[in-house]
């Protein structure tokens, strides 16, 4: 678990260690009232603040997480406590389902294509406009405001205008696009594209900003020695800007793919409980529920929430391992050269 | 030594709420207050219900309000308070407010299998006792039937819906058809002419899965004989191959395009884009839907009134199937007491709406038939007469399937046709994914 | 980085107009790209804000058109009726207790694990670490019957608990390495001046960490105003809604009355615009910190 802890944290060639297996590092103590252990009363200061918030803490997260592993291992309507006792068979059932198959598959796909779409464009409109102009912060807070807005508020103003009859349609008409007019979203061939469209529309502005912070955290120097070498605008930006960018795209990356595991909200406001699956939108966020609570069956809807921590914790961990580990060898040295 | 503290710390608070969880889920508050519902004197107690009714709109939500301030003045000691839910939302909340031992006092209830799973959890009142004589007199035996298990009733009747084809008598003129379809093929050249016309076929609301899986059912009750029917109902056996049969006849009717553009995202009853609101605007010439559909119509018609036009045929004849012709699938709705509620009064409100004024007004405001044998006299629209005739002559009545099936099982289904209609699955798929949830569940 | 400013003094001439990297002009292409974008990104928000304006009617035949005549009734109604602000209430109840909560049960565990040195304190770091593997979605069903078990089911508190405790691994990641990153000499001295560890905390590590609450607490109040999936299964009572349950019921009831759905939808927005215009710096400058580390 250390090497979550160790490259969770949002990094840009920030060298303070972490205790990684408890070893002591940067607060050094003062000299007097130093022995080995701890006093009393910091034993006691220790467990007022921190009991607290970790009470809360595990009751509330890690004990449900534990007994929805518990419940998944039942049959059960809901009612009272469960008390048929089914072993691995609703695991077994969702490794075969179709359906999951098919929402597995989506989710795969809202995730390699947030990175596809979001990343480089996120990345040049950074670019763009880390420079001089009017109104910077202006434009800044306005492309940062679909990242404010709820996802139900998103979900419902976007079904609405996306209806067959809706404003898109409606506006390609009066431009002469008539002929892209489509069902955006009852076609499946073209609904996943539509939410991958919304979804980009929502979260490119938070990209947006935390690239524009990792920018402003290059120093003009480099750039003014590769200028002097010669180098053109896009020669400093490939060898000069993106591997230094390299920690903050690294962390937005494994940022957006555990919320891309984790969708649930807008699909289930726009394509509603039944047809997400039908349209080729559906998640294992809305699976879970739809198959889950909606029809009853909540010791099988447990089981596919043990199902959906598990593929995110093996995403984070082979992220952790095989991309963030780079991180923690020094932002401007280690990398990719 | 001090983490063994604050582990202890957290293990107590863990032991404690899992002391609190096992102690199971059951507060059994009904919402009632003053529960001393049983003295015969002339000082009650006063006692408060609520009261969930599904209609959210114009004269169905104003004949609940007016029906339970008739009923508080008659029973000046009982309070209702009314909510009234979206008929899409109705059964994930009451699944929930049961599940938490916090349901409404009186409820609205489906039947079939859904009503099985609550009675399986102690969740209904059995009603068997409570229905007066006079109420007995005026619903048939037959209509209690769909609220009945184990020979004890558990919801009272109040309207019978049974389902069939809706369309407009204008768009059908339009596109010069002259007789209304009784078989599947004149239903197709039906369609046909009216491809030809520029008219939208049939309105279909997909995104709900239900108006899309009761075109499966009819088919079913078509392909397969009733005893084929009922045995799936009890046991959860689909081996039978007219479901196949069935199916694939609804495969082949879909494959002629009938349905209206971006059905898949067309809810049933929501707004003017609904699959009811299209009928109601002329843009599509049929629904399949039952007998609610009129009130639903009229409700979202430009001037809100009934539409002028409407009328209604019974689902056509299939060939080749083992089902009994003239069949119709209908559910009936009716109202529940929960288990917690209190006894008397939920008893006499039960009985109030079964009256024969009260149906007589459910009738004006919903356009729909009632169970109440004196209020059909008063029916005055020929389609809901025609309605009536069909459901009477009926060699065989079966609910709504996924009604039978209860709401896992039921759920799946639907959800199958759907894919079957948006062409992912075939139509072997159905079966198979009615198999998938009965092994969910 | 320090073998560039040796440089020669030549290359120490301003270069002509042609400059790279940040200190680049933005030229006319540049302003037009932010312009195109800005109109996408806010073209949905002001169809939904127009469309409150419009009769049902107009939406109907004209989707994508402007109103005739600016119905105002619409945003009356939905201002007027008590529906709306009760939602406020709640969500606002709901968010500013959370905030509170995570805040202070955050700075707590954080300042305990970034400047007492005890055994457990790695593993308590990776308990919150691990906490970002448990997205809400894979907690809620067992958290519904945990929330209903207690009695707290339609009760903003069954809604407002949870929140806290799913929003502590974020909280207790950011504000960590900003609470580390108080030198020790400063601790040393105030211990030298008599200052107890406790007191240090209030006067000196609080307001030297304010940019990282702020950001922690504008990140639980957002996530709790937008959040959507735990009051759906905590809150069934129609009284007990926050915002985004209110919106989406709004929308189903209403679905007939389009454009009072939207106007609906648009005041459920201003909350958290407002929110967002009124801490705007706070929120990129916060992200800024915590990405710089």
């Amino acid at each position: 678990m250390t090497s979550i802890s160790e490259s969770s944290r949002p990094a840009n060639g920030s060298r303070v260690d972490l205790p990684a297996g408890g070893g002591d590092t940067s607060v050094s103590s003062p000299p007097r009232r130093r022995r080995r252990g701890l006093g009393w009363a910091e034993r006691l200061e220790i467990v007022a603040l921190t009991g607290p918030a970790t009470i809360v803490f595990l009751a509330f997260v890690m004990f449900p997480v534990a007994m929805a592993a518990y419940y998944g291992f039942f049959r059960w309507e809901g009612y009272g406590v469960p008390t048929d006792f089914i072993g691995f068979q609703n695991y077994i059932t969702i490794i075969k389902d179709p359906i999951f198959h098919d929402a597995l598959k989506h989710n795969a796909f809202i995730v390699v294509m947030s990175l596809v779409l979001q990343g480089p464009a996120a990345l040049l409109l950074a670019l763009l406009m880390n420079r001089k102009m009017r109104g910077q912060s202006v434009i800044r807070v306005l492309i940062f405001v679909p990242y404010v807005i709820s996802e139900v508020v998103v979900g419902t103003g976007w079904s609405l205008m996306l209806q067959s009859a809706g404003a898109v349609n409606d506006a390609l008409e009066k431009i002469g696009l008539g002929f892209l007019a489509n069902e955006w979203l009852s076609d499946p061939d073209i609904a996943i594209w539509t939410l991958m469209l919304i979804i980009t529309w929502k979260y490119i502005g938070f990209a947006v900003i935390i690239f524009l912070a990792g920018l402003q955290g290059i120093p003009q120097e480099i750039y003014e020695a590769a200028q002097i070498d010669g180098a053109s605008y896009w020669q400093i930006q490939r060898r000069i800007t993106l591997p230094l960018l390299g920690p903050t795209i690294r962390i937005w990356a494994f940022l957006s793919m555990i919320g891309s595991l984790q969708l649930f909200d807008l699909v289930y406001i726009i394509w509603g409980q039944y047809i997400a699956s039908t349209a080729g939108t559906s998640t294992m966020a809305t699976y879970m529920v739809s198959y889950g609570r909606n029809a009853g069956s909540f010791g099988y809807g447990n089981a596919v929430a043990v199902v959906l921590f598990l593929i995110s914790l093996v995403c984070a961990l082979t992220y952790q391992r095989f991309v963030l580990r780079r991180d923690t060898e020094g932002a401007v040295t280690g990398g990719a050269r | 030594m001090r983490i063994r503290k604050a582990l202890a710390a957290a293990s107590a608070a863990l032991l404690l709420t899992a002391g609190l969880a096992a102690c199971g889920g059951d507060d059994g508050n009904g919402g009632s207050t003053g529960g001393n519902g049983g003295g015969e004197g002339e000082e009650k107690e006063p006692v408060t219900m609520t009261f969930w009714h599904n209609a959210t709109t114009g004269p169905g939500k104003a004949f609940w309000e007016d029906t339970v301030a008739a009923f508080q003045e008659e029973y000046p000691h009982v309070t209702i308070d009314i909510q009234s839910i979206q008929n899409e939302e109705l059964d994930g909340k009451l699944q929930t407010a049961l599940n938490a031992g916090d349901a409404p006092d009186i409820f609205m209830q489906r039947g079939g299998g859904k009503m099985a799973a609550m009675v399986r959890a102690g969740q209904l009142m059995d009603i068997t006792d409570l229905i007066s004589d006079e109420t007995k007199e005026l619903i048939p035996e037959g209509s209690f039937a769909a609220n009945s298990l184990g020979g004890k009733v558990y919801a009272m009747p109040v309207a019978v819906l049974p389902g069939g084809i809706w369309y407009s008598k204008d768009l059908f003129a339009q596109a010069g058809i002259d007789e209304t379809p009784t078989t599947i093929d004149e239903l197709n050249d039906a369609v046909a002419k009216l491809k030809d016309a520029g008219i939208q076929p049939i309105a279909l609301g997909a995104k709900d899965a239900w108006p899309a899986a009761h075109w499966y059912y009819f088919f079913a009750l078509r392909a397969c004989s009733p005893e084929t029917l009922e045995a799936a109902g009890q046991e959860m056996n689909f081996d039978d191959p007219c479901w196949v049969e069935a199916a694939e006849n609804l495969k082949a009717f879909a494959d002629t395009e009938p349905f209206n553009e971006g059905f898949l995202t067309t809810s049933a009853q929501q707004g003017a884009g609904s699959s009811a609101g299209l009928l109601a605007n002329h843009q599509a010439a049929m629904e399949l839907m039952g007998a609610w559909n009129p009130g639903v119509i009229a409700s979202l018609t430009p001037d809100e009134q009934p539409l002028p036009d409407l009328d209604w045929f019974p689902f056509p004849e299939v060939p080749g199937g083992e089902g009994e012709p003239g069949s119709i699938l209908g559910g009936v709705d009716g109202y529940s007491c929960s288990a917690q509620a209190p006894r008397e009064e939920c008893g006499a409100f039960l009985n109030f709406i079964a009256r024969t004024e009260v149906q007589e007004n459910y009738y004006r405001a919903f356009s729909a038939p009632t169970v109440n044998v004196e209020s059909q006299k008063i029916i005055e629209e020929p389609y809901l007469q025609s309605v009536l005739e069909a459901y009477n002559a009926a060699p065989y009545v079966s609910q709504w399937l996924d009604t039978v099936y209860g709401q896992n099982v039921g759920n799946a289904l639907n959800v199958a046709v759907v894919d079957m209609l948006a062409g992912k699955r075939d139509a072997a798929g159905i079966v198979e994914a009615v198999k998938d949830a009965a092994a969910r569940g | 980085m320090a073998a560039t400013s040796v440089a020669p003094p030549l290359a120490r001439k301003r270069r002509p107009p042609r400059q790279h990297g940040a200190q680049r002009r933005a030229n006319a292409a540049v302003y037009a790209v932010a312009v195109l974008l800005i109109i996408v990104m806010l073209a949905p928000v002001a169809y939904i804000i127009i469309g409150g304006f419009r009769t049902n009617a107009e939406i109907t035949t004209d989707p994508s058109g402007f109103p005739r005549v600016w119905q105002v009734g619409n945003y009356v109604d939905v201002l007027t009726g008590g529906v709306f602000w009760q939602q406020v209430l709640n969500s606002t109840i709901a968010a500013v207790t959370t905030t509170v909560a995570v805040v202070a049960l955050g700075l707590m565990v954080s300042f305990a694990i970034a400047r007492y040195n005890f055994r457990g304190r790695g593993a308590l770091y990776a308990l919150y670490a691990a906490g970002l593997m448990f997205p809400m979605t894979v907690a809620i069903t067992p958290l519904y019957i945990m929330v209903r078990s207690i009695g707290l089911m339609n009760k903003l508190g069954g809604v407002i608990l949870p929140q806290i405790a799913f929003a502590l691994p974020v909280t207790v990641i950011i504000l960590v390495p900003f609470l580390r990153a108080i030198p020790t000499e400063l601790q040393e001295a105030a211990a030298i001046d008599g200052c107890s560890r406790l007191g240090f905390f209030w006067r000196m590590v609080l307001p030297l960490s304010l940019p990282g609450v702020i950001t922690v607490g504008i990140l639980a109040f957002i996530g709790s105003w937008n959040s959507y999936l735990l009051p759906l299964f905590i809150l069934n009572d129609d009284a007990a809604y926050t915002l985004p349950l209110g919106v989406q019921a709004f929308a189903s009831r209403y679905s007939v009355d389009t454009a009072r759905v939207l106007a609906f939808t648009s005041l459920a927005m201003l909350p958290a615009l407002a929110f967002f215009s009124l801490f705007e710096r706070r929120i990129v400058g916060g992200l800024t910190g915590a990405v710089k580390g």
